[in-house]
């Protein structure tokens, strides 16, 4: 055998250091049956034989079989033992443990053995991370959750004039200045644990939820630190990491005495927080217990603490199973319970539960910009799963699957109609926001009613999209709520009107002739007078998320996605140039 | 029927069937005990969170998977290659006992009504056998995940179910003989082989079972349609 490259013989080092029992009995035991191919949706969609889950784990597979089985340490290829020889090996390893495999972990349940492949995937991810060897958005969100302490490195000061600001947006819609988001609260019952995307981008479920506390009259509290649910330590194979965020969140719930630590709707934020995050920080055994939102709403209902009318949700609706929550931390039940009583038209995918196949987006693959073709090409069995329901919202208890399901309802065109004959995208909603969609208000509180904002004219705001229609339809929306606004057909004429207007906020669309979103988004960072202007992402296309996870230049400041939802449209707006203004006033 | 007699046996068959036999046994426990004396000094990842499942039900539910195969897509969905597997391995464990056997009650099993059933196994097993080959050769998803070693152990394996059938009726000396030294070897190889899995998956189901039935996964609450 030749000489291995550096970093291969440290890659092979620390495998052999890392390969603890679980590993070693997957590794061992994989009778090449075959019977785990068609429960991968990489192979189902693909067809590829290498898309196999046996296949796939063979490329790690030989690195064991090389070091400790018999035969493979004398005559290596009679078994296919092989260990990591060059730097090309370890690029290729990359490509299936990061992206070809979610680490979904239904392949493991379809396996007569058990084999755990996410085990496997995140021992080679752990040693290829060692080696700078991995997807760029990974490496940068562990790199903002070491040093910052969330994944999208929010300041504390952002954090906290977010939830401010949704506050005052759930004191408006209740009309009543009671609703509170407390933050540090002494004597609370429990602390909520968020997505740092619920503060960043899409606040819309942490309304949901706060709505939903205060109406069942909790007494409930947001951390100021450690309030991070997410761990990239899962997605990264690095329980040092997993062990760092994990404690974070554990030690300031310790400083606040409560009973319970309440975890958002997050998959693998549940998994790490829950099941993970104890054993690796060694932080067993915590004096407080850690549950799902998805518990705590199911038991608000079986008390009578908040009630629900299935007719506000009178659209079909379907549930898509979190692999995180089914197959790695059993919740299955509590999201059907919540669903069946908050909609009139539930309607199962089949399967389901711990055989529901992944929505895609799992084991970090939102943050891998690299490996976005190849995820919505594989993402058919999701789709045709979703189709087959006719459900018109699709729920899950998790951002990450909301990302990837939109994602791929977008790419496959997924319409339903909505009651005005024309059909539209399906939805994707978490439970708590169904949930809070349904709840009745009980008469001893307010009437739900939408207060009105206060007067935002004067603002403006540059509208950069190339289809003429979408441009038409945001200066209509903005110029109605009070804003001054400019249009620019491209990227080009987006920068020159940036320079000649230096507007309050720029939304901006990612594909483009000419220029690209992403390509005016950077130049708007590098140009002095206008890298301050907040800028919101409005865009059909995936590629908008390398600007939130490779933070080459600083994130934007909001995103969404294409179809427009107007209330969320206009919340973000609003918001961003209120913490605009904030910044502005502070500097 | 001419039924052979111990002394019609050549010494080296004879060998074969008691020291060589049973010296190959005693080879395989000791390489076994080696590679689980290796596999439990790694070390094990812990669980210290309280638990949400009942771990005893859930390891009971992951050694009984194997008995349900609604339970698990991979059997559910292909029912033929689920009952092929069980065939096939119900053929191993015959012609193992029969390999254990044969040696102490030969005399015993020279007749019709005990050499045909186990003919009828082995049968099944060498057909069981040769159609796994067959898919691992033929079908492109099987062969990617092969080595010579996973080709070599299916045609050991359905080598030795046709000497079987035919060493069962114990009237050929050389079927016989052809049969021991297969086992034999089998005996020896196996360790080596990717056949341990069947030892490994006592060990690997109790860490699922454990596992899952932590977290409320194991005994599934789901159906697969």
């Amino acid at each position: 055998m030749g000489n291995k490259s550096e970093k291969a013989a440290s890659f092979n080092k620390h495998f052999k250091e890392r390969t603890n029992r679980q590993h070693a009995l997957s590794f061992a035991s994989c009778a090449h049956c075959g019977m785990c191919n068609e429960s991968c949706h990489y192979y189902l969609a693909t067809g590829d034989p290498e898309m196999t889950p046996a296949a796939k784990m063979d490329k790690i597979r030989r690195v064991f079989k090389r070091q400790h089985d018999w035969l493979g340490k004398i005559v290596p290829g009679w078994v296919g033992a092989r260990e990591m020889m060059t730097d090309e090996d370890l690029e290729e390893l990359k490509d299936v443990v990061f992206g070809s495999c979610t680490g979904c972990r239904r392949c493991t349940l379809s396996c007569p053995f058990g084999v755990d492949t996410a085990i496997l995937v995140g021992l080679a991810r752990g040693c290829l991370v060692d080696e700078g060897v991995a997807p760029e958005g990974v490496l940068t969100t562990m790199k903002d959750q070491w040093e910052t302490g969330n994944q999208m490195a929010v300041t504390q000061e952002d954090y906290l004039e977010t939830l401010e600001w949704l506050e005052e947006e759930l004191q408006s819609e209740l009309d009543d200045p009671d609703a509170k988001i407390p933050v540090d609260k002494e004597g609370a019952d429990f602390v909520y644990v968020v997505n740092p995307r619920e503060i960043k981008y899409s606040p819309l479920s942490l309304t949901a939820a706060a709505k939903i506390f205060h109406v069942a009259g909790l007494n409930w509290t947001m951390g100021s630190e450690g309030w991070d649910n997410t761990n990239f330590g899962l997605f990264s194979g690095k329980p040092d990491l997993g062990g760092h965020m994990g404690n974070l969140a554990y030690e300031h719930a310790r400083k606040l005495g409560v009973d319970k630590m309440v975890i958002s709707e997050c998959g693998h934020g549940l998994r790490s927080t829950k099941w993970e995050a104890p054993n690796w920080g060694k932080a067993n055994p915590l004096p407080f217990e850690i549950i799902s939102i998805l518990e705590l709403m199911v038991d608000l209902i079986n008390t009578g603490k908040i009630v629900l009318d299935p007719s506000k949700n009178p659209h079909p609706v379907t549930y898509h199973d979190p692999c995180n929550l089914s197959r790695s931390a059993g919740i299955t039940e509590e999201p059907r319970f919540c669903l069946k009583r908050a909609c009139s038209d539930f309607r199962e995918m089949t399967p389901n539960r711990a055989d529901s196949f992944c929505c895609t987006g799992g084991g970090g693959a939102m943050s891998m910009a690299e490996y976005s073709k190849k995820r919505l090409s594989v993402s058919k069995i999701k789709a045709d799963q979703i189709t087959d329901t006719g459900a018109g919202i699709v729920s899950t208890a998790c951002h990450n699957c909301q990302d990837g399901l939109t994602d791929l309802i977008r790419h496959h065109q997924l319409k339903y109609d909505f009651g005005d004959k024309k059909p539209k995208q399906l939805k994707v909603l978490n439970v708590c926001e169904v949930v809070a969609d349904a709840i009745v208000i009980p008469k001893d509180l307010p009437k739900i009613k939408r207060l009105p904002r206060e007067v935002t004219a004067l603002k403006t705001i540059l509208c950069v999209d190339d289809s003429p229609d979408i441009l038409k339809y945001l200066q209509v929306l903005l110029e109605d709520n009070g804003y001054k606004v400019v249009t620019a057909h491209d990227g080009i004429d987006g920068m020159a009107k940036a320079k000649a207007h230096k507007p309050d906020l720029i939304t901006l669309d990612i594909t483009m002739p000419g220029k690209s979103g992403v390509q005016v988004y950077q130049e708007l960072r590098a140009t002095e007078d206008l890298a301050d202007i907040p800028v919101f992402i409005v865009t059909g296309q995936v590629d908008f998320r390398q600007l939130m996870y490779q933070k080459k230049v600083q994130a934007p400041e909001g995103f969404m996605t294409k179809p427009i939802d107007e209330k969320v449209f206009l919340m973000t707006l609003e918001r961003l140039l209120e913490q605009s203004e904030r910044q502005m006033a502070t500097v | 029927m001419n039924y052979l007699t111990w002394s019609e046996l050549s010494p080296f068959t004879q060998m074969l069937m008691n020291q060589l036999h049973y010296g190959a046994l005693l080879f395989m426990i000791l390489a076994y005990t080696v590679k689980i004396w290796q596999l439990l000094n790694k070390p094990a990842a812990g669980e210290g969170t309280p638990p949400r499942g009942e771990h005893r039900k859930a390891i009971r539910y992951a050694y009984m998977t194997l008995a349900m195969p609604w339970e698990v897509e991979g059997q559910k969905t292909h029912w033929i290659r689920y009952i092929e597997f069980a065939l096939f391995h119900i053929a191993m464990a015959t012609g193992i006992g029969f390999a254990f056997i044969t040696p102490i009650l030969h005399e015993a099993m020279k007749t019709p009504f005990i050499a045909i059933p186990f003919q009828v196994v082995f049968v099944i097993g060498f057909i069981a056998g040769f159609s796994r080959l067959t898919r691992r050769v033929f079908k492109k998803e099987m062969r990617v995940i092969s080595s010579p070693d996973d080709y070599f152990c299916l045609v050991l394996l359905s080598v030795w179910m046709a000497s079987g059938i035919l060493a069962a009726p114990l009237t050929n000396a050389t079927w016989l003989f052809v049969f021991f030294l297969l086992a034999t070897f089998f005996l020896v190889y196996v360790p080596f082989s990717k056949i341990s899995h069947y030892v490994y998956w006592a060990f690997i189901r109790f860490y699922v079972g454990k596992h899952f039935g932590h977290r409320g996964v194991y005994p599934k609450k789901g159906t697969i349609t």
